[in-house]
Formats: structure tokens, sequence, C-alpha cells
């Protein structure tokens, strides 16, 4: 189960699996899209659990910014461990919303 | 490693699972985070793109991981796809997806497509192996 925790304007998830993948992206993307609709002013992605991050993933994450952006929300990424923050600056994650590590 | 599995993300998730059971005593952490990366775009590439997740569709894969050179050729049935304009374009920075070919780009030593776009095959060396 995705755990969400909600602190004022601020939505943490923590997906559950060890990956957000193609396979695992559909129950994300709904519980994220429905926060995201709530108008919600900052949205943590806490990634405590997850060993994986797959293209679609990324691409997860960036359209949740892309929405977040447009209603002047923000996402952010936690407690991404050292191989995923690698693959996000490789990727240029960083440029486009906050990528913490453990 | 040779196997044929049917174009489902189920599959995929299973034959991931399969080899990072029989890679984890071989690879560190890091290199094992990079080659199933590797594998995940690869065969997500050929079972969404490729075969429309049809899953009476199959996928062909072949693994080798041997002296710290990992082999990974993956075969779908479907029409291919121009790889070549795919290469050179890499995905704006906003877009929301077209990322796995930058990825293979990025993380892999070198990847080959056949002229159809139907079949990939990527080799990584690492430059660190370490046993358990």
């Amino acid at each position: 189960m995705i755990a969400v925790i909600r602190e004022d304007n601020k939505v943490v998830v923590r997906p559950d699996g060890d990956s957000i993948v193609a396979a695992s992206l559909p129950e994300l993307r709904l519980k994220m899209l429905a926060i995201v609709a709530e108008g919600v002013e900052e949205l943590v992605i806490d990634l405590t659990d997850v060993h994986m991050v797959d293209s679609s993933g990324i691409g997860l994450l960036i359209s949740a910014h892309n929405s977040l952006r447009k209603a002047g929300g923000r996402l952010a990424v936690i407690h991404a461990s050292a191989e995923i923050l690698d693959l996000f600056q490789t990727m240029r994650m960083h440029q486009h919303f906050s990528v913490s590590g453990n | 490693m040779r196997c044929v599995v049917p174009a489902t993300l189920q599959a995929v998730e299973e034959l991931v699972a399969d080899f990072r059971r029989r890679t984890q005593a071989l690879l560190n952490r890091v290199n094992g985070f990079a080659a199933e990366l590797l594998l995940r775009e690869a065969l997500t590439n050929a079972v969404a793109h490729g075969s429309h997740a049809d899953p009476s569709k199959q996928v062909h894969c072949f693994l080798r991981l041997k002296r710290g050179r990992l082999l990974i050729a993956v075969e779908d049935y479907g029409c291919g796809f121009d790889w070549r304009a795919a290469w050179s374009t890499p995905a704006a920075s906003s877009d929301c997806s077209g990322r796995g070919m930058e990825i293979l780009r990025k993380y892999a030593t070198r990847v080959r497509y056949n002229d159809r776009g139907n079949a990939v095959t990527i080799v990584k060396r690492f430059v660190e192996e370490k046993h358990k």
C-alpha cells in the first residue's frame, strides 16, 4: 500500500514497492494525479524503500512536476539511494525539481 | 540465459527478478543497478512499444555475464522503429517520455539495433566487479 502523509499544504507519498517502473506505475500514477488535483503546494516523493526507477518512472515524476508547476506547486524527491541520485543527475532531473539522498 | 517471455510487464518483472537473483553475487550494488536498468529498458521497450503489451506476442531475450562484460539481446516481433532518428534526438527536458534511449546511451558501453529496429544488442563492461 502506498503511504500518504499530509502536513498542511504538503503531501508526502511513500511508494511501498522497491521499484518505480513501468509495471508499478498505474497505481502510483492514480494516487499522484489525485493529490495533484487537490491543489497541494508541495508533493514530496519519499524513495526510502525504492531501489530502482526506470525511464517510465522518470516520466511520471516529470509529468507530476509539470502539472504541479502549472498550478503554482512544486515536486521534491527525498531519500533517494546513491544509484538513483546518480541516475537523476545523469538525466538532469535536478534541473526540474529538488532531489536529495539518504 | 536464453528465454522467451510473453509481451507483458509482469513477465518483465519476473525475468528481471530472476536476473537479479542470478547476478547478485557477481555484481556490486552500483553495477547491479546499471545492469538491471539496461535490461528493464530493453525489455520494456520490446513489450510496450514493440508488442503493444499484447500477451499473445513473444519477446526473445539472451543474457550473458562473463568476465565483467554483460550482453543483453532483446528481440520482439513488432514492426520496429526508426532508432536512428530517436538516437540522435534526445527527449526535451520537460517531456514525460522518450528517455529510455537516453538511458541506454548513458549507461551502456555499446548499443546496436538491427535495421528494422525490432532487435537490440547492448553491451555493458563493468570497470569494477566484486564478488561478495
